[in-house]
């Protein structure tokens, strides 16, 4: 159990700055994610917590104590890798017991806890195996039981689950979660893969070549993004971005404009600035009543995807005089070019739409985002909104 | 498909031939040695391939030779302690140029090999002269010196290919589960590089116990001197004799221990590799 604090801390290689002044703490017994595109600095902040890499600059803090000198073997913190990194010589269970005589335990205490992990994480039968005789799935949890058998103060996990196949990453990713509900020990976990982030995080951060972005509650980054690349990067489809204007009461996009009361067209300051609006799949309808704050405007759906729970259906939008959009390359959102730009739409899956059709798509003006161009701030959001 | 079969056949067949004929070619000269060793006296001189009657006189008579007991032991000890040496020493260096960033590491693994290629009886002459002067004329430390000094870039390049491919998260995973850097090294990755580690082990060892140029410069008595340079001042029996029965036994029993360590090595490196192998 441990409250880890992160006090501005940096990281330097020779020429490259791969973390910037990450100031945030993870609080005792959270289900911490570190998530954002490769490169972002994320699995550089998981090893300056576990000490595999030296702190340049700043502090790292564990309940209190400040852990910057601290070999990695006095953290007390147990690291899922990538890899799994088990050891290929020894056994499951000399894998799993391999801390615990490190840590000098005695035998019988060894053994109790070799079999209780074993046991939590249906290990028994393997336990004699060796690393190299076991399915990926089975790896990944004698991995998970190397790191519990140490009761440890904190789970750092280094993309746990990448190296799965997909069906398999959803029932391990539904395991730990289980695990960490049942352990309660503070977990750190990096990710690339925000669906991962979103379903085991209690609070999430954003990274982005190496500068924290935002840290909030998966439901605060997804309903309130403060910046253009956490809109992008979190949710799935992404959100739907197009080029926008200010104008007297209105924000133009263009397949029409919106009418916006003042008080909250004020936020988006007076500057004469390229803005991008963003707004949510399932936020363009294909019903409802014809309200002032609601854009309506045709669209020809050129594929569609039904899901059954969902239905996807994407369209084309001319952007007719609007300048092109620049997002974060990152993002890796690639959904037009400079004439059209394709937006996709969640709908009802009652609804038979096929590919070719016509349909009217309604938009809100209270579900739209407005982000600066240049800057990528959220213009929608009050400035109060700042966790950290 | 029988086309496929036969094909395959045939090409079990070649290989099996050729293999039969290299075998062959490679060992006449063992055999003929061997043979030599176990004839008589009398009967060396017989052109024969095998002996009309099997003795083992040469080899009472080599046993009986203090100079050669002597040499033996003598051998065991300096190809011993070198290759123990040279493999320690190796592992260090191998393990530093591989995971520690620090200036130069090229140059170090560049001049390793540069020593590796250097012709030895180029530094006989000065050896001999330096030895002398400070005492490690005819000592074990005397030839023990160049034996590491000509094996360790073999041992530190064999030793760095291999610690290259082992995946360095175990390290980390070692130092996070609480190890120290030494006992992540002798728990985690020294086990792993246990094939690479016996493969530097034979050649030193093959190196030291074979080598005849240093033993017969840097030797005089049988203080220091190894098999192979003793061999050559065996005598016969009498002045009239050729030693040649004595030199052929003196062989066989030289050869013996360099294929007996082959042989349990070379278990140990299959074994090993496979368990290398392993992903993660």
């Amino acid at each position: 159990m441990s409250e880890i604090e992160l006090r501005k801390v940096s990281k330097r290689f020779t020429g490259a700055t791969a973390v910037k002044r990450a100031n945030f703490t993870i609080r005792d017994g959270e289900f911490f994610i570190l998530v954002g595109p490769s490169g972002c600095g994320k699995s550089t902040l998981l090893n300056m917590i576990v000490g595999l890499e030296d702190v340049s600059e700043g502090e790292i803090r564990i309940d209190g104590q400040r852990v910057n000198e601290l070999d990695p073997k006095d953290r007390n913190m147990a690291m899922v890798f990538q890899s799994y990194a088990l050891y290929p010589h020894m056994s499951v269970r000399e894998n799993m017991a391999f801390p615990l005589k490190l840590a000098k335990l005695s035998n019988p205490e060894i053994d109790r806890r070799v079999a209780r992990a074993a046991q939590i994480l249906e290990l028994d039968e393997y336990l004699d195996r060796r690393p190299r005789a076991l399915s990926g799935g089975q790896r990944q949890r004698v991995a998970m039981g190397r790191a519990i058998v140490r009761e440890p103060r904190a789970f750092l996990l280094d993309e746990p689950l990448s190296n799965l196949d997909a069906k398999l990453r959803v029932q391990m990713r539904t395991e730990i979660a289980r695990l960490h509900n049942r352990l309660g020990t503070t977990t750190v976990y990096v990710t690339h893969d925000q669906t991962e982030a979103m379903t085991l995080g209690d609070r999430i951060a954003v990274l982005r070549k190496g500068e924290v972005l935002q840290i909030g509650t998966p439901r605060e980054l997804y309903e309130r993004p403060r910046n253009l690349f956490v809109a992008g990067f979190i949710g799935s489809p992404a959100m739907n971005f197009l080029p926008a204007r200010r104008a007297e009461g209105r924000l133009e996009l263009p397949p029409g404009a919106l009418e916006i009361p003042a008080y909250n067209a004020k936020r988006w300051g007076t500057g004469q600035g390229p803005l991008i609006a963003g707004f949510r799949p399932e936020h363009l309808r294909v019903i409802g009543e014809r309200d002032v704050s609601v854009l309506w405007f045709a669209a020809r759906a050129e594929v569609v995807e039904w899901l059954g729970a969902d239905l996807f259906v994407y369209f084309d939008v001319a952007l007719k005089g609007f300048g092109e959009m620049d997002l974060p390359e990152d993002l890796d959102i690639q959904r037009g070019d400079t004439a059209r730009h394709t937006l996709v739409a969640r709908i009802d899956p009652a609804h038979a739409v096929q590919e070719g059709d016509s349909l009217r798509v309604g938009l809100d003006w209270r579900d739209v985002h407005v982000f600066d161009a240049a800057s990528g701030q959220n213009l929608t959001l009050s400035n109060a909104v700042n966790e950290h | 498909m029988a086309g496929g079969a036969d094909h395959g056949r045939m090409e079990r067949w070649c290989w099996g031939a050729g293999s039969v004929v290299v075998i062959v070619y490679a060992l006449i000269p063992v055999a003929w040695i061997l043979s030599l060793s176990l004839k008589r006296s009398a009967d060396l001189g017989d052109n024969r391939l095998f002996p009309q009657v099997v003795s083992l006189e040469h080899y009472a008579a080599v046993f009986r030779d203090p100079q050669f007991s002597a040499a033996l032991w003598n051998s065991l000890g300096i190809a011993g302690i070198s290759t123990l040496v040279a493999v320690l020493l190796g592992m260090f260096a191998a393990y530093a140029v591989v995971r520690l960033e620090f200036p130069g590491r090229r140059v170090i693994l560049a001049a390793a090999l540069s020593i590796a290629m250097f012709p030895p009886v180029s530094i006989i002459g000065p050896l001999f002269n330096i030895w002398r002067t400070v005492g490690l004329y005819d000592t074990w430390a005397g030839l023990i010196l160049p034996y590491i000094t000509f094996t360790l870039p073999l041992a530190i390049w064999i030793l760095s290919a291999f610690f290259r491919e082992i995946p360095w998260d175990l390290d980390k995973a070692a130092r996070v589960d609480g190890a120290t850097p030494l006992k992540a090294f002798v728990f985690v990755i020294a086990p792993l590089a246990a094939p690479a580690v016996f493969t530097a082990a034979i050649l030193v060892f093959m190196f030291a116990w074979n080598d005849f140029l240093f033993a017969i410069s840097l030797t005089s008595t049988n203080d220091a001197r190894t098999v192979p340079a003793a061999i050559a001042f065996f005598t016969g029996s009498s002045r009239f004799q050729q030693p040649t029965g004595s030199i052929a036994a003196a062989s066989v029993v030289v050869t013996l221990p360099i294929i007996i360590v082959v042989l349990i090595f070379q278990r140990r490196i299959v074994a090993g590799l496979t368990a290398g192998a392993v992903k993660g």
